[in-house]
C-alpha cells in the first residue's frame, strides 16, 4: 500500500508556503486512504475553498459534505468553529446565544490573541476523535489542508500554549487531550510541501524549525511538488546552447530543452538543499503542464506517491 | 518605452499586491531600477526579499533603514544609472513604536503602551498589522523624503480584502468605545472579573475567564486607555493615508504568476481596487513560460533526427529527448497562455507587462535590469 507510514495515522496535517500546492497534496493523499478503503474528512481551514471543487465536487462549507465516495470535506471557519465549541462548552443554546452573540463579548472574542485558533484546531481535533454511529471512529483518517507556515504554526500551538497559561480546569483539559494528540507521532504525521526554488526551501526550513521548538512537533513527511522533469544531462547544457542558435526544428527544440535543464539543475539543487538540511522522508511529485487543475491532475499526483512512496532514498527515481 | 513603464512615468508611488510567491519584491525592485537608470530617485521598500535579490540591492547588511545602492554595484553590472536607487525594507515592530511615539501625548504614556503585553504580540498576532504598517510607512516615505518614485512591495495577503481594510479594521479594533468604557475603569485584574460579572449574570465572567485568565482582559483595558487619547490622531492619519493612495499620482500595480490560484487572487485585487477607485497603473504576469513554437503541429523525433543529422550529426536518443522537450515546454506554454488569457480579459485596456520565467532567480542588478526592460 501507498505510503502506509502516512496513510496509517488518523490525522495528516500537510502544510508549507502558500500556492506550493498543500491542497493537491493533501487532496492527493485522501483519495489514496479512500482507496485503501477508509472513511476520511478532509478539513480546510477558513480558506477559499479548493479541495471539493478540485474533487469534482460542489464547496462543502461549514458542513461536512460527502465529494466522492467515502471523502468528506469541510471548511472549518471560526464562527462555525466558535458555535460548535461554545455549545459543547456551555450546553444550552439559550446561555450560548447570550454569550457568543453579545456585541462586546463578540469583539473580546476577537481581540483575545488565538481564539479563533483555539476554536478551529479544538473542531478538527474533535473530529478526529468522534465517533460514528457504529461505535467505530467516525472517520478512518482526517486529512487537514492547513493553512501557509505563520498561520499554521499559530493554529498547532494553541494546545501548547494554553498549557503553559491556563489554571487546571476544564480548557486546561482540552489543551491536555489536544496536544496529546497533535505530538502523538503514532496518530498524527505532520506533511510538509514545498517546491523546489529558494525562497519556498528557506520557508519550509524556518517553518520545520517553528513545528519543533514552538509546536514540539517533528514534521514526518516532505513532498517537493513540481519537480520538472530531468531528460538532459548538465553536461549536455553547453552543447543546448549551441544547437538553440539552429533553424527551427532544432533551434526552438534545443532552447526549450536548455530551460528545463537549467531549471531541472536549480531544482535538484533546492532538493539537496532541504534534504540535507531537513533530513525527511521525501516525495518528489512531478510538475504538470496543465491549465485545469482538476480530478485527472490529483490523480496523476496521487498515482506519483503511490508509485515512490517518500523515503530517505537519496534519488527515488 | 514599455506600456507599463509608461504608465508609472507620471506616477510618484508604485504599490506592487499580489499573493505571495509570484516574485512582486523583484518586479517592485525592477520598476524602481527602471525609474533610477532613467534619472530618478527612486525607493523600493520591500518586505521579505530572497536573500540574492537582497544581496544585489546591498540589503543583507543594511536592513530597514533606507540605504542608497552603491555605485559599484552598478558598475559591476555593467550598468550607468543616470539617477538613484535606494532600497530598504520594512520593519513592522520599529514602524508600530515609532507612529506610538509620534502620537503619545507625553514619554509615560509611550511607554506605558510599548511596554503592553498585548500590544508587543499585536503585530505578530494581529490579522492586518503589517499590511497597516506597510501604508503607514509609504505615507511617511511618500511625504517626509523626496523621491521621485516609492515603489511598495506588499506583504502576501490572505484575502485581496484585507491590504485596503487593515487600517479600519486595527483602528476599530483599538477605538472600540463600549470595550474601553467595559475595561478601562477596572484595570486591576479582579476588578475586571467582577465588572464583567455585573454584565450578564456571572456567565460573561465565567466564560471569558476559561478562555483567557483576567490577566489578558486587564492588559486589554490597559491598551485601551492608553490609545484613547491618541485615537483622533491615528484615525486622522489612516484617512490621510487612505486619501493619497486614491491619487493620481499613485498607481497600483498587480502582479501575478501563471499558476490559477494567483490570477484568481490578481484579479480579486482588481476588482476590489476598481471598485473603491484606486488609481491602476497596471498588471505584470511574471514567470511565464514563453511560447517557442507557436500552433504548429510539434516536430516529431523523426523530424528532429534529420534535422540534427543535417545540422551536423546527433543521436536517436538526443531526438527523442528533444521532442518529448519541446512538447512538454509547449504544454506548460500554452496552460500559461490559458492563464494569462483570464487575468487580461478581466481589465480590458490596462498596460500590461508579461515577463517571462528567467532561466535564474535574479540575483544581481544585471539580472534585474533585464526584468526592468520586460516591464
Amino acid at each position: 500500500m501507498a505510503a502506509p507510514t502516512l496513510l496509517d495515522r488518523r490525522l495528516v496535517v500537510v502544510t508549507g508556503k502558500g500556492g506550493v500546492g498543500k491542497s493537491t497534496v493533501a487532496s492527493a493523499l485522501a483519495l489514496l486512504a479512500v482507496r485503501a478503503g477508509k472513511r476520511v474528512l478532509v478539513c480546510e481551514v477558513n480558506a477559499q475553498e479548493r479541495v471539493a471543487p478540485l474533487l469534482g465536487a460542489p464547496p462543502a462549507g461549514a458542513r461536512e459534505r460527502e465529494a466522492l465516495p467515502g471523502l468528506f470535506t469541510v471548511n472549518v471557519t471560526p464562527p462555525e468553529a466558535m458555535r460548535e465549541y461554545g455549545l459543547m462548552v456551555l450546553r444550552f443554546r439559550a446561555i450560548y446565544a447570550a454569550v457568543f452573540e453579545n456585541r462586546v463579548m463578540r469583539y473580546f472574542l476577537k481581540a483575545i490573541p488565538s481564539l479563533a485558533e483555539l476554536v478551529m484546531i479544538g473542531k478538527i481535533l474533535h473530529e478526529v476523535r468522534k465517533a460514528g454511529s457504529d461505535g467505530r471512529p467516525r472517520w478512518d483518517l482526517v486529512v487537514v489542508d492547513a493553512p501557509s507556515t505563520g498561520h499554521a504554526i499559530q493554529l498547532l500551538r494553541v494546545p501548547s500554549a494554553l498549557l503553559d497559561t491556563v489554571p487546571p480546569g476544564p480548557l486546561q483539559h482540552s489543551a491536555r487531550w489536544m496536544h496529546d494528540l497533535l505530538v502523538d507521532p503514532e496518530r498524527t504525521a505532520v506533511a510538509l510541501v514545498t517546491l523546489p526554488e529558494e525562497m519556498p526551501v528557506n520557508e519550509t526550513l524556518e517553518l520545520d524549525a517553528a513545528l519543533r521548538s514552538v509546536v514540539g512537533i517533528v514534521p514526518t513527511t516532505l513532498f517537493v511538488n513540481a519537480m520538472p522533469a530531468n531528460r538532459f544531462a548538465p553536461g549536455e547544457e553547453s552543447r543546448l546552447a549551441t544547437l538553440a542558435g539552429e533553424r527551427a526544428p532544432v533551434g526552438p527544440a534545443a532552447t526549450a530543452a536548455r530551460l528545463q535543464s537549467i531549471r531541472a539543475r536549480l531544482a535538484a539543487e533546492q532538493v539537496a538543499r532541504v534534504r540535507a538540511a531537513l533530513d525527511l522522508p521525501t516525495g518528489l511529485l512531478p510538475l504538470l503542464p496543465l491549465a485545469d487543475w482538476g480530478r485527472a491532475a490529483l490523480e496523476r499526483i496521487a498515482a506519483a506517491i503511490d508509485a515512490a512512496p517518500p523515503s530517505r532514498e537519496p534519488w527515488p527515481r | 518605452m514599455a506600456a507599463l513603464t509608461e504608465a508609472l512615468a507620471s506616477r510618484r508611488i508604485a504599490v506592487c499586491v499580489g499573493s505571495g510567491g509570484v516574485g512582486k519584491t523583484t518586479v517592485a525592485a525592477a520598476i524602481a531600477l527602471e525609474r533610477a537608470l532613467a534619472g530618478g530617485r527612486a525607493l523600493v521598500c520591500t518586505i521579505d526579499p530572497a536573500r540574492r535579490l537582497a544581496n544585489a540591492l546591498g540589503l543583507s547588511t543594511l536592513g530597514n533603514v533606507e540605504s542608497a545602492v552603491p555605485a559599484e554595484r552598478f558598475a559591476a553590472a555593467g550598468l550607468r544609472p543616470r539617477g538613484e536607487l535606494s532600497a530598504m525594507m520594512l520593519d513592522v515592530k520599529r514602524t508600530w513604536d515609532d507612529l506610538v511615539a509620534r502620537h503619545a501625548p507625553d514619554e509615560a504614556a509611550r511607554d506605558r503602551i510599548l511596554a503592553n503585553r498585548l500590544y508587543q504580540q499585536m503585530s505578530a498576532v494581529l490579522a492586518g498589522s503589517q499590511e497597516y504598517m506597510a501604508m503607514e510607512k509609504l505615507y511617511e516615505l511618500a511625504t517626509d523624503r523626496d523621491y521621485d518614485l516609492v515603489v511598495l512591495d506588499t506583504p502576501p495577503t490572505a484575502h485581496a480584502l484585507d491590504f485596503l481594510e487593515a487600517p479600519t479594521r486595527m483602528l476599530d479594533f483599538l477605538g472600540n468605545e463600549s470595550a474601553r468604557l467595559l475595561l478601562a475603569p477596572a484595570i486591576g485584574a479582579g476588578r475586571v472579573s467582577l465588572r464583567l460579572a455585573q454584565l450578564s449574570g456571572g456567565y460573561l465572567a465565567k466564560v471569558l475567564a476559561r478562555f483567557t485568565g483576567a490577566q489578558v482582559l486587564a492588559d486589554l483595558g490597559e491598551l485601551l486607555a492608553s490609545f484613547h487619547g491618541m485615537y483622533e490622531g491615528f484615525k486622522r492619519r489612516a484617512a490621510a493615508v487612505r486619501a493619497l493612495l486614491g491619487q493620481p499620482e499613485v498607481g497600483f500595480v498587480v502582479v501575478s504568476s501563471p499558476a490559477m490560484a494567483s490570477i484568481d487572487e490578481a484579479r480579486a485585487f482588481h476588482e476590489r481596487l476598481r471598485a473603491e477607485g484606486m488609481p491602476l497603473a497596471g498588471l505584470v504576469a511574471n514567470r511565464v513560460t514563453p511560447d517557442l513554437w507557436g500552433d504548429a503541429p510539434l516536430p516529431s523525433p523523426g523530424d528532429l533526427a534529420s534535422a540534427l543529422g543535417a545540422a551536423g550529426g546527433g543521436d536517436g536518443d538526443l531526438a527523442r529527448r528533444l521532442a518529448e522537450g519541446l512538447a512538454e515546454h509547449q504544454a506548460l506554454a500554452r496552460a500559461d497562455a490559458v492563464a494569462l488569457e483570464r487575468l487580461f480579459s478581466a481589465a480590458p485596456g490596462l498596460p500590461r507587462a508579461v515577463v517571462p520565467r528567467l532561466e535564474e532567480d535574479v540575483h544581481d542588478l544585471a539580472g534585474l535590469a533585464r526584468m526592468a526592460e520586460r516591464i
